[in-house]
């Protein structure tokens, strides 16, 4: 079909919405066409939801949308377009129901939506998802990624003509990720339009058309070709520390003229420079070199199980951690993971296997507290106490950790300057944005002087520019104290900040290599295509 | 030090979290209040119908002795017919019928017999309303010369006020209620913020932060005890303490822990607050209303009298009655303490086996 | 009304409460509270522990202390103790009423004789209670020639047994509190999960998920009013003098008046703890003190009375006790009114509650 042929199905004009004072988004305005694909990037909290929400009819605005030629002001008035669009809200399956089967939520959205039993169609759904096999699997079951299939075509199960979508892919893992890729293309091709929200930049490519929020505005939209080009004249080459440029992932961006090499923008790069036409600065990362006495293996796993009943969750892995190293544990939702850190925090009892920590073997539970003091971790969602102010959730740990008073006060002021949340020291870990969350989740981590440090998905959600300063302080860290760190990450473009990578796939380890090492064993491939391909040779 | 961090945290997310406080207050004030106000008992404004068939004064005049309070104003009906409509609409508990007979006999001096009918729904309010009418009538006849002087003295009480123990009684349910729930939610809040692997990974034994969690809420309760106790008891409702008031706070003390341990049980098993709040309303109930807390022990099947030996609350009803009303000394209330000591140990280690396998 | 959303609400919803197990709260607890409550509150005093001391050893003593051997109200022991010992025992709660019969009180009689009578007050209704059980005995015991007579005459619960007079009330109690705090649970549980996006999002009215909400809870409810009944025939034995099919009609509206209140607080809550707790405080103390139970309505002051009017507890309670108790059913004209005003409740409630609801997020 030629663009030309195209009928123009939504137009959004002079949209704005407000929760009580404050201004989600104000004045968007743009269109979209019978099967295009509109990509919606920025920061958490620039206005993607919401104006994802209003669309949907969800959600009161100000302003008007026109669906095909019916025009909506209100979701009362949007009722009428409700049968014709499906909205898919943030969260990993938000809009299951745990108890329930695969089968039942059919049954439940096919009554909801008032449509017949399509066999055929629904079969096709289950297939694509790959879900097909697992209908009787109650949804509390399922892994995230399956989660999110499943939602997926829950929401095409009324044949929609636009599909909205608010992030379908955070936290979800590149094999999953990619099949939800290739549901909504194959949906594309019978006609359907989509609007989806991402904070994947490999993904953004995949769109007709990208619009940039920030703020509650849109403030650049077009092709990625488009807005790649936009900031070519800012973008060079390595990686340089500078307090009016940003760096990451092997490029530097700078509005005045460096001299340094201009190198091909990603599209990753315009957050930077519109940050840096904000005027915002990066962060400075000050982290005192500290020379401490550390052998050489910091924590050594030797065939580490765990079973729970008949499932085997991690089987005999093997994994060391060597001293001043990061090692990015990669692998697919339900592969072993986070199990088998739990088994490295002491927080699962291990079924076989042997865990050394500095040498020393760790098996009772006296070993489990040394063990513990000797650990810094973040978990998922940076789960700290929301109820106290982040200056008392870092009291409270310095304690915990026996930290004299003075001690204490130091360390707080010392790390709140370090990783430039000083001015947030005294918000709820709610008031401030998820960035500050994580850098101060770091510092609370880092409280005690551990020497290894366990990061489980720490950069899930948050924005490109805040991911860059907190990589950059892992490796000033690791550089300047030795300290060793695994991570885990859905991001695989991170994992070429990683020296290297172990790959888990469904309990077991089938890579462990540098990544430098993995860039010459598969040449002219990005980390995610490497990993994709490293996931399909081991079947 | 680690004990101390634990203390302050757990106050500073109690503070926070307005709707918890909200509900802590009221269930210790305003719901202590409405149910030493509103729940009474001996039956007083009794509605009381008549028909005076006999019209004759003497009516009148045994008409005019029934007041408050245990009397509203009779109404006066035209025949038994409109009366026992009344009973049956139940606008009236009580009717009487003041026959010609009646009024004949009373004047000759005969033993009269007065027909009084009675709505008995409410079996003993009947009852008591029953004897208010004796009381009156009795007093009637001003020349009535008993034999001997009846001296009855009710001790503790004298004028029956039905707040005192009601109030009482409705804030040691309370206290079981809420010392169940708080120490429960002190637990599964972190299970339910997912702050639970967090507070694992602290280099703290187990039974520290067990211990510390709970006392942090123990602490709590026995401020709120003291809110309650002060304002409305004594406040409000003027209940007087034959005991010592010391001794209440030391059997409280002993109970928050006894209701810990089952607290203990709960948190181990429920993964979200409203679990918490499930399970509480299924194990409160019944240790309420076997305990004694509305209706006395002795008065109940001997099965449930043996039964309630093996709740905790059973010694501290029994101990709080006995110290506010009863008035006795540490040396008689001395079997409390012990047993409630000994059902806090008991308890408190099924609880703490319970929880300390998730540490 | 789409028959379907129903159906995919309805069956979504039992699968839902059987699977995590909230069926067993929706029929444990409503029995639970009849049984415990049934059992538990005892209004009627009986088996006093009561010590007598009798220093006088007459005949009169001996016939005093007969009379009081003789009824179910007493369990009296003889006791040759001092005064102070006799008030230790009420004071370490183990003797309720103590009666002391001086020396030579049978030859004083007329002659400034004067009987003890000492009874523990705490329990405030027990005490008045016993005091006039034993001033009857005593008069009786002096065998002297009274006035008036009382010849009274029981209505509705002749034998004045505590079980007919509490079990029926436990009904406007428990289907007060239990449907709305179920309904609130179940709508919030929606909004703090997120799957009111289904609502939100699908081309369904607002009517059609309320009524497609309300309706599990008030289905399991319907079949407790059965339960409940069953369990006051056959575990209290209270007559049910009226019409079943009255009382089955009255108690689904009251029902739906259940859900209504917990279809309110579901607006204005967002967790299901919150809404738990919110349901229960705003109907436990209606329900319990304008039941009935413990106070007859005409019986209140004046602020009461009014306050009573003002609950939906009442007008149940009223047509629940005429059903066991009295069985005037339709033929009185208050029952009539009172049905007709449980009717205005349950649709207001539920219409206020639709106007409320919004199909959007807040």
């Amino acid at each position: 079909m030629e663009n030309g042929e195209l009928r123009k199905i939504l137009e959004v004009k002079n949209l704005s919405v407000s929760y009580g004072k404050k201004v989600a988004i104000k004045n968007v305005n743009f269109s979209l066409k019978e099967q295009e694909l509109l990509g919606f990037i920025g920061a958490d909290g620039a206005g993607k939801s919401s104006t994802l929400h209003a669309i949907a009819g969800v959600l009161s605005f100000e302003g008007e949308i026109v669906y095909k030629n019916y025009v909506y002001h209100s979701p009362k008035e949007a009722e009428k377009i409700k049968y014709e669009i499906s909205l898919m809200p943030q969260g990993l399956g938000l809009v299951l129901y745990d108890f329930l089967s695969v089968k039942e939520h059919f049954d439940f959205f096919r009554d909801l939506r008032g449509l017949k039993k399509d066999k055929e169609y629904e079969n096709r759904l289950l297939k694509m998802a790959g879900l097909y096999e697992f209908q009787n699997r109650l949804a509390g079951n399922l892994s995230g990624g399956m989660r999110q299939k499943l939602s997926l075509i829950l929401s095409l199960l009324p044949r929609p003509k636009l599909l909205i979508l608010d992030e379908p892919t955070t936290g979800v893992d590149p094999i999953s990720r990619a099949e939800l890729w290739n549901i909504v293309n194959e949906m594309r091709e019978d006609g359907m339009s989509a609007i989806i929200s991402t904070a994947y930049m490999s993904e953004a490519n995949k769109m007709d058309k990208l619009m940039l929020f920030d703020e509650g505005e849109i403030i650049a939209s077009g092709t990625s070709e488009e807005l790649i080009e936009s900031i070519k004249d800012y973008t060079y080459e390595g990686e340089i520390e500078n307090n009016k440029c940003f760096s990451f992932n092997n490029r530097t961006y700078s509005l005045k003229p460096l001299n340094l090499k201009k190198a091909s923008p990603t599209l990753e790069g315009i957050f930077f420079v519109n940050a840096l036409k904000k005027g915002k600065k990066p962060i400075v990362i000050n982290v005192p070199e500290k020379d401490i006495e550390i052998p050489e293996i910091i924590v050594n796993a030797k065939c580490l199980t765990k079973k729970f009943g008949e499932f085997i969750a991690d089987n005999c892995i093997d994994l060391k951690l060597k001293k001043s190293e990061i090692l990015g544990l990669l692998g697919a939702n339900g592969a072993g993971k986070t199990t088998f850190i739990k088994m490295l925090l002491g927080l699962y009892p291990i079924d076989e296997g042997e865990l050394y920590l500095l040498g020393k073997r760790i098996r009772s539970y006296e070993d489990r507290l040394t063990l513990k003091s000797k650990i810094g971790y973040v978990s998922q969602k940076f789960s700290l106490y929301k109820d106290l102010s982040i200056k008392e959730n870092l009291e409270y740990f310095a304690k915990m950790h026996s930290l004299s008073v003075g001690e204490t006060k130091r360390k707080i002021e010392e790390f709140a300057r370090m990783f430039e949340f000083e001015e947030y020291l005294n918000a709820f870990p709610k008031e401030v944005p998820l960035g500050i969350n994580q850098r101060f989740s770091l510092a609370a981590a880092l409280l005690h002087e551990p020497v290894v440090l366990f990061l489980d998905e720490p950069t899930s959600g948050v924005d490109t520019v805040a991911r860059s300063a907190f990589w950059r302080l892992l490796r000033k860290l690791k550089e300047n104290t030795g300290i060793s760190i695994l991570i885990t990450t859905h991001y695989m473009n991170e994992a070429e900040y990683c020296d290297r990578v172990a790959v888990l796939k469904r309990g077991v380890k089938i890579v462990d290599d540098e990544v430098k090492n993995l860039h010459k064993k598969y040449p002219r491939l990005d980390f995610e295509e490497i990993f994709l391909q490293i996931y399909k040779e081991n079947q | 030090m680690k004990m101390s961090a634990i203390l302050k945290k757990e106050f500073l997310v109690f503070f926070r979290n307005a709707g918890l406080v909200i509900f802590i207050l009221y269930a210790f004030t305003l719901d202590i209040y409405i149910a030493g106000k509103g729940i009474k008992v001996t039956p007083r404004n009794v509605s009381i119908g008549y028909v005076n068939e006999a019209d004759n004064l003497i009516v009148n005049k045994i008409i005019s002795s029934f007041h408050k309070p245990q009397f509203k104003q009779p109404k006066m009906f035209l025949n038994e017919k409109a009366l026992k409509n009344a009973i049956y609409n139940r606008k009236i508990i009580v009717g009487i019928v003041f026959d010609k007979q009646f009024v004949n006999n009373l004047i000759s001096k005969k033993q009269a017999k007065l027909q009084v009918l009675i709505d008995s729904t409410a079996a003993a309010q009947a009852e008591v309303t029953l004897i208010y009418l004796q009381n009156i009538l009795m007093k009637f006849e001003n020349n009535l010369n008993l034999p001997a002087k009846i001296n009855i003295i009710k001790l503790f009480n004298p004028n029956s006020n039905t707040k005192w123990f009601m109030s009482l009684s409705e804030l040691m349910s309370n206290i079981t209620m809420l010392g169940l729930v708080l120490i429960a939610v002190v637990f599964v809040r972190e299970k339910e913020n997912g702050t639970w692997d967090i507070m694992l990974l602290m280099p703290v034994r187990g039974s520290l932060i067990i211990f510390s969690k709970i006392l942090s809420q123990v602490l709590i309760l026995m401020a709120g005890i003291t809110i309650s106790v002060g304002l409305i008891v004594f406040g409000v409702f003027n209940t007087p303490i034959n005991g010592n008031l010391l001794d209440f706070y030391l059997i409280s003390f002993l109970f928050s822990f006894a209701i810990g341990g089952i607290a203990l049980v709960i948190a181990a098993v429920s993964k979200t607050i409203l679990e918490v709040g499930h399970l509480t309303i299924v194990i409160m109930l019944p240790l309420i209303f076997l305990s004694g807390a509305w209706t006395p022990l002795s008065a109940m099947n001997p099965f449930i009298q043996y039964l309630s030996y093996l709740s905790p609350l059973r010694y501290y009803i029994q101990a709080t009655q006995d110290i506010f009303f009863r008035g006795s000394g540490f040396f008689d209330l001395l079997p409390y303490f012990f047993a409630e000591l000994f059902m806090a140990m008991v308890l408190f280690y099924i609880g703490y086996k319970k929880i300390g396998k998730l540490f | 009304m789409k028959i379907s959303v129903l159906r995919a609400y309805l069956k979504k919803e039992i699968i839902d409460l059987i699977r995590n197990k909230m069926i067993i709260l929706i029929y444990l607890i409503p029995t639970m509270i009849l049984i415990l409550f049934g059992f538990g509150i005892k209004l009627e005093v009986t088996h006093a522990r009561t010590v007598i001391i009798d220093n006088d050893h007459s005949k009169l003593s001996l016939e005093i202390i007969n009379k009081f051997s003789r009824t179910k109200y007493f369990d009296v022991r003889v006791e040759n103790l001092s005064y102070k010992k006799a008030l230790h025992l009420i004071q370490t709660n183990k003797a309720d009423v103590i009666i002391i019969i001086p020396p030579s009180f049978s030859r004083n009689l007329y002659k400034g004789a004067e009987i003890g009578v000492y009874i523990d007050g705490s329990f405030p209704l027990r005490a008045v209670t016993l005091q006039g059980y034993i001033e009857k005995l005593l008069i009786n015991g002096f065998n002297i020639h009274l006035p008036i007579k009382i010849e009274n005459r029981n209505f509705f619960n002749e034998s004045l047994r505590d079980y007919n007079a509490v079990v029926p009330g436990l009904f406007g109690l428990i289907f007060l509190v239990v449907p709305a705090s179920l309904a609130a649970i179940m709508i919030v549980k929606e909004k703090e999960m997120g799957t009111i996006f289904n609502f939100y999002s699908a081309p369904i009215k607002k009517v059609e998920f309320i009524i497609s909400k309300l309706l599990p809870p008030f289905l399991f409810h319907s079949l407790n009013i059965f339960i409940l009944l069953l369990l006051a025939f056959y575990v209290f034995n209270v007559p049910f003098r009226g019409n079943f099919f009255i009382f089955w009609v009255v108690s689904e509206i009251y029902i739906l008046i259940s859900v209504g209140i917990g279809l309110l607080v579901s607006i204005i809550t967002s967790t299901q703890i919150a809404a738990l707790v919110l349901s229960v405080i705003i109907t436990i103390i209606p329900g319990f003190l304008y039941s009935g139970i413990l106070m007859p309505i005409s019986s209140m002051d004046k602020e009461s009375f009014i306050e009573a009017h003002i609950f939906p507890v009442m007008y149940y309670n009223h047509l629940v006790y005429d059903s066991f108790l009295i069985g005037q059913g339709f033929k009185a004209s208050e029952n009539v009114l009172y049905f007709f005003i449980l009717c205005i409740y349950a649709v207001t409630l539920i219409l206020v509650g639709t106007f409320f609801v919004k199909k959007a997020i807040k």
